[in-house]
C-alpha cells in the first residue's frame, strides 16, 4: 500500500511552466490516481447488487407463495425485508456512489485521493458493516425503524467509517487540490457527506440495554443483551425523526450522490459539457434547502401534527420544478449526441436512468399530496415508487457508470457489447414488468379498502380478499425482478471476461498540476451598478447581488461546507423543535399507562421480528379505516412507544386496535400457523414462538431502560419486581389460554408475551383513568366468533368510530 | 420552572411558516442571482472541468 506522498513528485520546472500558462517559480507537481480504489468499489457493487436483488426475487416470491421460507424464522419476510432495503440502499447503491466519488474527485481536484489508508480502511469498515447487517437482521436483531435497523454498535461503525476514514478522506482530498474550481458534482458529494452524518447521529440516537445492565440493574450484559437498545425518542417525535431520516436518506444517499455521478460520468460518455451549469447550481441549491423539509409527508392522515403534514406537501411539491430541471440538464447534455445514444448501450443506461428520475420526482411530490396520499400509503403504490427510483435511476445510473469505468479500470476493450446492450433490455423490461404490476396491485388494493357496498357497508370487510387478489401482481413482480438480476449476472459476465484480459501490469499515467497557492485572488469586484447609493449599498450590490460571493465559495470547500451545514441544520431545527416543544401536538390521555413487564418484552419481541413490516399500527381518521379497524389513532397514545410502530404497508391489517379483539388461544393459533384460521392468509408461521424460551432474566433491565427514558415505571423498577410482574401475568395468561381449549406449558415461552402485547395494543384509549397499569387487557373469551374476523383484523360490523 | 416547560408554552407554530417564508426567498435569491449575474464564459468554464484530462507526462506501471 503507498501513499499519496510517495506517488507525488515535486517539480520545479521552469520551462514547462509559460506553456501551462502558469506563472515561474509556481510548484509543478507530478502524481497518479489510486485507480485500485475503484477496481475495488466497483466488483463491491457488482457483488453487493446481485445480493439485494436475490434477496429482494426471494422476499418476493415469499409474498406471493408463504412456504417459500421453509418454516425458518431466518427467512420469514418480517426479517429478510430489512436485509434487502439495507443491501440495495447500503450495499449496492453505497458501494456505487463510493466508486465515483473515489474516480471522480480524484480528477476532479487533479490530486490523489487525501490517503490510500483511509481508502482502505473505508472499503474493508464499510464491507464489514454490510456483513454484520447480513449476520444480525435474520436473527431479529434489529431497532425496528425501516432503513435504520441496525443496532447500536454497528450504527457506531458507520459513523466512524463514514466520518472518520471517509469524509476525512475525501475532505483531505479536497485540501490538497490542484484545481482552484469546485465542480458542481464535489458539492453534491459534499452535501451527501454532512447530511447523511447528521441523519445518522440524530435519528439513531438510543439507550442501549447492555449500558442499562452495566449502570443501573448490575449485571455484566449476556450475548443478545449487547445488540438491544431503544430510540431516547418515543412515538409521534419518534416517527417525526424516523421519517425526516428516511426521506432525507432517499434525498442525501440516494439522490445526492447519484447526481454528482451524473454530472461527472454523463459528460464524459457523451463527450459534452454539462447543459447548463448554471441549472447545476439551482439544482444543488432546491436539493439542500427544499428537500430537507419534506420528510412529513410520509406521515399523512397520521397522528403527526397537521401542520408538520401540510408544510412536507408544501416542500414536496416544490421540489418537482427543480428536480425535473436536474433531469432536463441531464438530459440535455446529449444535445448533439443523441445518435451516439442509439449505439452505446452507456448513454442508453444514463437515458432510461435519469427518465427514471424524472418520474420518481414527478411521483413523489404528486404522492406527498393528502388525498392522493389517503388512497397511496400503506398499499405497493409506494412499492412501485422506490423501485421505479432505485431500480431505474440509481440502478441504470450505475450500471452505465461501471459499464464506462470497465474497459478503462482494466485496461481492456470491453468484452462484450453486445451483452451490454442485452442486459439494457432485459434489466429495462424488468423493471417496466415489476413496476406495472405493483402499481395496479397498489392501487387495486387502495380501492378495495375504500369500497363501500349500496348499503353502506365495507364491500371487501375480510383484509384477506384484498391481499389475495394481489398475489398475480406478485408473480409478474417476481419474473420482472429476475429479469433485472439476470441483467447483473451478464454484467458480473462482462466485466470477469474484462477482467481476464487486463494486461500484465496496469499503466498508470502520472500527471502534472502545480500546487495551489495559498494566496491567490478572487478577481476584481464586479463594478456596481448604483450611482447615488451609500458605500454599503454599492458594496452590497457588487458583492451579493451580482454573484460574486458565490464563485468565492465554490473555491472554499470549508466554507461552503459551514453553509451547507447551516442550511441543513437551521431547516430541520425550524421543523424538528417545534414537533417535540409545542405541547398541544400531544395531548395527553389520562388513561393511556406504560405496558405491563411482559407486554413490554413482547413489543420487542415484535419488533424482533419485524412485524411493522406488513402491519400498521395507525388508523387514520378515514371513514373507511375507522368503520374497518375502529377508533382513529391519537398522538397521545404513543407516548409511551420506544420505538414507534406506525409501520409503511399493510400486507396484513392495522392491529392499533387489535387487543382484545380475538381470545388468547386465537393469537396462539394464529402464530402457529396463520394458515389454521385463515387458508388465504399469507403471513409466516411463528412457531418457534411456542417452543422458545423466553429470558425473564433480561425484563428488569427492559423496564430500567424505559425507565431511564422517562416512563413511568413506579414500583417495577425495583430490583427483580419486574420480573416478578411479569412471571404473574405470564402464568395468568398460560391459564386463561387452557380454559379456552388451547396449551399448556406455554408460561414461559415467547408467545406468551408476544400475544400479552398484541392484547394490549390499541385498548388503553377505552379504559377509565384511573385503570391498573398491569389489569389484563383483553377478554376472556373471544370479542368476535365470525371467522370472517380472523384475518379482517375487525370486520365492518365493529363500527367504532367517533370522528 | 424547567426551560422544557417554557418552550412549551411559547407559541411555536409559527416557527415552520417563517422558515418556510425564509427558505424559499433565499432559495429564490439564489436562483435570480445565479442566472442574472453570472457571466457565460464561467459557467462554461466550469462545465468543462470533467472533460479536462490535461497533464499527463507520463507514465508507470503497477501489479
Amino acid at each position: 500500500m503507498s501513499t499519496s506522498a510517495a506517488r507525488t513528485d515535486v517539480v520545479r520546472t521552469a520551462a514547462i511552466e509559460p506553456q501551462l500558462g502558469r506563472r515561474p517559480g509556481s510548484v509543478v507537481e507530478r502524481f497518479v490516481y489510486d485507480d485500485q480504489i475503484v477496481r475495488m468499489f466497483v466488483l463491491a457493487t457488482m457483488i453487493w447488487g446481485l445480493v439485494a436483488t436475490l434477496a429482494g426475487v426471494f422476499i418476493g416470491v415469499e409474498l406471493a407463495f408463504p412456504k417459500a421460507n421453509l418454516g425458518l424464522e431466518w427467512f420469514s419476510f418480517g426479517r429478510l425485508r430489512p436485509l434487502h432495503t439495507n443491501a440495495a440502499i447500503f450495499a449496492f447503491a453505497g458501494n456505487s456512489i463510493f466508486a465515483a466519488i473515489y474516480y471522480s474527485t480524484q480528477r476532479l481536484c487533479k490530486t490523489r485521493m487525501y490517503s490510500d489508508v483511509l481508502s482502505r480502511l473505508h472499503f474493508w469498515g464499510w464491507q464489514a458493516i454490510i456483513v454484520s447487517a447480513a449476520l444480525t437482521l435474520p436473527f431479529g436483531i434489529t431497532q425496528g425503524k425501516e432503513y435504520a435497523e441496525l443496532e447500536w454498535p454497528i450504527d457506531l461503525a458507520i459513523a466512524v467509517v463514514w466520518l472518520g476514514f471517509f469524509g476525512v478522506n475525501f475532505f483531505g482530498t479536497l485540501a490538497v487540490r490542484r484545481e482552484r474550481h469546485m465542480y458542481v458534482a464535489l458539492w453534491f458529494y459534499i452535501a451527501t457527506i454532512v447530511t447523511v452524518t447528521i441523519l445518522h447521529v440524530f435519528n439513531n440516537l438510543s439507550l442501549p440495554l447492555a449500558v442499562v445492565e452495566l449502570v443501573k440493574t448490575g449485571h455484566w450484559p449476556r450475548g443478545e443483551e449487547w445488540m438491544k437498545s431503544w430510540p431516547v425518542y418515543a412515538g409521534v417525535q419518534d416517527a417525526f425523526m424516523q421519517w425526516w431520516y428516511g426521506h432525507n436518506a432517499v434525498a442525501f444517499f440516494l439522490t445526492t450522490p447519484f447526481l454528482g455521478l451524473m454530472y461527472y460520468f454523463m459528460p464524459k460518455a457523451a463527450e459534452r459539457p454539462v447543459y447548463s451549469y448554471r441549472l447545476s447550481i439551482v439544482h444543488f441549491w432546491s436539493l439542500v434547502f427544499i428537500y430537507i423539509w419534506a420528510g412529513p409527508h410520509h406521515l399523512h392522515y397520521t397522528a403527526l401534527p397537521g401542520w408538520a403534514s401540510s408544510l412536507g406537501m408544501v416542500f414536496s411539491v416544490m421540489l418537482w420544478m427543480p428536480s425535473w430541471g436536474g433531469m432536463i440538464n441531464g438530459l440535455m447534455t446529449l444535445r448533439g449526441a443523441w445518435h451516439k445514444v442509439t449505439s452505446d448501450p452507456i448513454l442508453k443506461f444514463f437515458v432510461v436512468g435519469v427518465t427514471f428520475y424524472g418520474m420518481s420526482t414527478f411521483e413523489g411530490p404528486m404522492l406527498s399530496v393528502k388525498s392522493v396520499n389517503s388512497l397511496s400509503h400503506y398499499t405497493d403504490w409506494t412499492i412501485a415508487h422506490v423501485h421505479g427510483g432505485a431500480l431505474g435511476w440509481n440502478g441504470f445510473l450505475s450500471f452505465g457508470m461501471i459499464y464506462w469505468l470497465l474497459p478503462r479500470l482494466f485496461q481492456a476493450p470491453l468484452y462484450s457489447k453486445r451483452l451490454m446492450s442485452t442486459h439494457f433490455y432485459v434489466a429495462t423490461v424488468g423493471i417496466l414488468l415489476y413496476v406495472l404490476a405493483i402499481y395496479t396491485a397498489g392501487i387495486t388494493q387502495g380501492l378495495m379498502w375504500r369500497a363501500f357496498d349500496e348499503s353502506g357497508r365495507l364491500q371487501y370487510p375480510d383484509f384477506v380478499e384484498t391481499v389475495v387478489r394481489l398475489v398475480p401482481f406478485y408473480w409478474i413482480r417476481v419474473v420482472g425482478g429476475l429479469l433485472y438480476v439476470v441483467g447483473i449476472v451478464m454484467m458480473g459476465y462482462n466485466a470477469f471476461m474484462t477482467w481476464r484480459a487486463r494486461p500484465e501490469t496496469y499503466v498508470e499515467e502520472v500527471h502534472e498540476a502545480p500546487a495551489l497557492e495559498r494566496e491567490y485572488d478572487d478577481g476584481p469586484l464586479p463594478e456596481t451598478r448604483l450611482t447615488a447609493n451609500i458605500d454599503a449599498a454599492k458594496q452590497w450590490d457588487s458583492k451579493y447581488l451580482q454573484g460574486w460571493f458565490h464563485r468565492v465559495w465554490e473555491r472554499k470547500p470549508l466554507k461552503f461546507t459551514v453553509w451547507v451545514v447551516a442550511a441543513v441544520a437551521t431547516a430541520s431545527l425550524f421543523e424538528i423543535i417545534p414537533t417535540f416543544l409545542i405541547r398541544s401536538n400531544v395531548p395527553t390521555i389520562a388513561s393511556v399507562k406504560p405496558y405491563t413487564p411482559l407486554e413490554l418484552v413482547g413489543r420487542d419481541i415484535y419488533v424482533g421480528e419485524g412485524c411493522y413490516n406488513c402491519h400498521s399500527q395507525m388508523i387514520r381518521p378515514l371513514w373507511h379505516e375507522t368503520v374497518r379497524y375502529g377508533e382513529y389513532s391519537k398522538p397521545g397514545e404513543f407516548v409511551y412507544d420506544h420505538p414507534f410502530q406506525w409501520g409503511s404497508r399493510r400486507i396484513g391489517p392495522d392491529l392499533a386496535r387489535e387487543g382484545g379483539r380475538q381470545s388468547f388461544d386465537w393469537h396462539v393459533r394464529h402464530l402457529e400457523n396463520p394458515r389454521n384460521i385463515n387458508g388465504q392468509s399469507l403471513m409466516p408461521t411463528y412457531a418457534h414462538l411456542l417452543t422458545e424460551k423466553l429470558d425473564f432474566e433480561s425484563i428488569q433491565g427492559r423496564v430500567d431502560a424505559m425507565a431511564m427514558l422517562g416512563v413511568p415505571y413506579g414500583d417495577a423498577v425495583k430490583p427483580g419486581e419486574a420480573v416478578k410482574m411479569a412471571r404473574k401475568q405470564a402464568m395468568e395468561i398460560a391459564d386463561t389460554i387452557v380454559k379456552q381449549g388451547g396449551y399448556a406449558d406455554l408460561g414461559d415461552k415467547k408467545v406468551i408475551a408476544l400475544v400479552a402485547y398484541l392484547q394490549r395494543i390499541g385498548t388503553d384509549i377505552s379504559k377509565p383513568a384511573d385503570a391498573a397499569p398491569a389489569a389484563p387487557a383483553a377478554p376472556a373469551t373471544p370479542a368476535a366468533e365470525e371467522p370472517k374476523k380472523a384475518e379482517a383484523g375487525g370486520a365492518g360490523g365493529s363500527v367504532a368510530s367517533t370522528r | 420552572m424547567r426551560l422544557s416547560e417554557i418552550m412549551g408554552r411559547l407559541d411555536l407554530a409559527f416557527w415552520p411558516q417563517a422558515a418556510l417564508v425564509i427558505f424559499l426567498a433565499v432559495f429564490a435569491s439564489v436562483v435570480w442571482r445565479l442566472y442574472a449575474r453570472t457571466s457565460r464564459e464561467e459557467m462554461e468554464r466550469a462545465g468543462r472541468l470533467p472533460l479536462e484530462e490535461e497533464g499527463v507526462v507520463g507514465r508507470t506501471g503497477t501489479k
